[in-house]
């Protein structure tokens, strides 16, 4: 008993071992794509509040943003009060995918990760758990 | 065992952590371990599922007076589907409470210097990693010197002590934008002349023009050397069709800089409409020798007016500073 225990302890280490090596690998590869938008911005002309008020004017763009969940009428009220270089980032962050629906099989995958990085004050994912310092 | 623990551990720490090391503790602002914590009272939002925005919001508006709760400002921030709110919206509905929204320089001396002046910062977070993202907003209401740790308003904890490891790397995460949210008028302790300008410049352009005007006369005086707030304080008085107030601001605008093509060619356009012609045209041929390219000899039609002075108004003289 006494060695299947510490056999199993060795084996759940070397899996969080495993698992930070998978998460190091794939937080190399995420950042080379993600660096692409970064240079497009310095290129991207402002949306101007004309040219976003017609877009909003077409029937797609209203299917979009009531798709998001929002009022019509609130969208153009929201639209109103922003200034127009927040349009033109406003507008890219609301075409992005939605994030979470894809990834909610792995979260269960990465809950262990997610309580050790908290523990060692590296993520907060859960309130829960306070890290130690 | 013990010694295998201490390396894995070691490990996932620098491939996990590696790239956002927390800082030493701000010696300048925090002050030394010896001072006491700090906390201001600001009231508390307890966050809704997915509604972090509007909970921070709520607390940041509370803090100045603003009687609002977060189910009001979830209209005007909320994105349904995203199950989220973002940053730019969380400003926006701000400055319709009439606000400044000034964002602080991405250093953690600074959050520290807004709270020891009694500002509360709202901040956001990413509390996993950039390849699992969970933004978070929070506001940052006090600190600890003595334990290096952060106060914050956060989900649904109130005074929720943070290590400044994880809340530099959470915050570290998500661009390390921070912001204070004050009246108009007041200045944030870390404020320079042309992040608070262009604030004011915001409300400005999404029809705050009072919330503006007074962010304007305010910079006005502390920054006498920034000609966008006297330019401004015309540019407002010009769109509310107060011909002769504009007249006035942009006259002081060029006085005190005399080379300022803009402000010439925006007096231009007043006098013109407060009635004085020949004004006018010495104006805008000012502008134009100042600035050739920008500024047209000749103002269109329509503004060379047949209207006549506006009573009890003196037009000025126009001394250009380029001699013809």
């Amino acid at each position: 008993m006494q060695s299947i225990r510490g056999y199993l302890r060795q084996i759940s280490f070397l899996m969080v071992l495993a698992v930070g090596f998978a998460t190091t690998l794939s937080t190399t590869a995420a950042a080379g794509v993600v660096g692409t938008g970064d240079v497009l911005t310095e290129q991207r002309a402002d949306v101007d509040r004309q040219s976003l008020q017609a877009m909003l004017e077409r029937q797609d763009v209203k299917e979009a943003l009531s798709s998001m969940g929002v009022d019509e009428a609130e969208v153009e009220a929201r639209i109103q009060s922003l200034t127009p270089s927040e349009l033109a980032d406003f507008n890219d962050q609301l075409a992005a995918a939605p994030v979470g629906e894809g990834v909610v099989g792995i979260i269960v995958l990465f809950l262990l990760v997610f309580i050790v990085t908290d523990l060692l004050c590296a993520t907060n994912i859960f309130s829960f758990i306070n890290c130690i310092r | 065992m013990t010694v295998f623990i201490r390396v894995l551990t070691g490990t996932l720490v620098l491939f996990m952590v590696g790239c956002a090391s927390a800082p030493p503790w701000p010696e300048t602002a925090g002050g030394g371990a010896s001072q006491p914590p700090i906390q201001l009272d600001v009231p508390f939002f307890p966050q809704e599922r997915y509604q972090c925005g509007p909970a921070a919001l709520a607390s940041m508006l509370a803090s100045q007076a603003v009687s609002v709760t977060p189910d009001e400002l979830v209209p005007q921030v909320y994105l349904p589907k995203r199950e989220g709110s973002l940053k730019v919206e969380l400003v926006a509905a701000a400055r319709q409470y009439g606000l400044l929204v000034y964002p602080l320089e991405s250093d953690l001396a600074d959050i520290l210097t807004e709270i020891d002046a009694g500002h509360p910062v709202l901040v956001m977070q990413n509390l996993g990693f950039d390849w699992f993202p969970q933004w978070h907003f929070a506001v940052v209401i006090g600190y600890d010197p003595a334990s290096e740790e952060l106060i914050l308003h956060t989900d649904t904890r109130r005074g929720n002590r943070q290590p400044v490891s994880v809340f530099y790397r959470t915050w570290h995460r998500a661009g390390q934008w921070a912001a204070v949210i004050l009246p108009p008028g007041d200045f944030p302790a870390t404020a320079q002349p042309l992040p608070y300008l262009e604030a004011a410049q915001d409300l400005e352009v999404t029809g705050q023009r009072a919330a503006a005007f007074a962010s304007y006369e305010a910079a006005a005086e502390r920054w006498p050397d920034q000609p966008a707030a006297r330019l401004g304080m015309g540019n407002i008085a010009f769109a509310q069709q107060e011909w002769v107030q504009a007249v006035r601001y942009y006259a002081a605008t060029v006085e005190n800089f005399p080379g300022l093509a803009p402000g010439w060619n925006n007096l231009a356009h007043a006098l013109a409409r407060a009635g004085c012609a020949p004004q006018s045209v010495d104006s805008l041929a000012c502008a134009n020798q100042l600035g050739p390219k920008s500024y047209p000899s000749d103002l269109p039609i329509f503004e060379k007016s047949s209207e006549p002075p506006s009573t009890g108004f003196a037009c000025p003289v126009i001394q250009c500073p380029v001699a013809d």
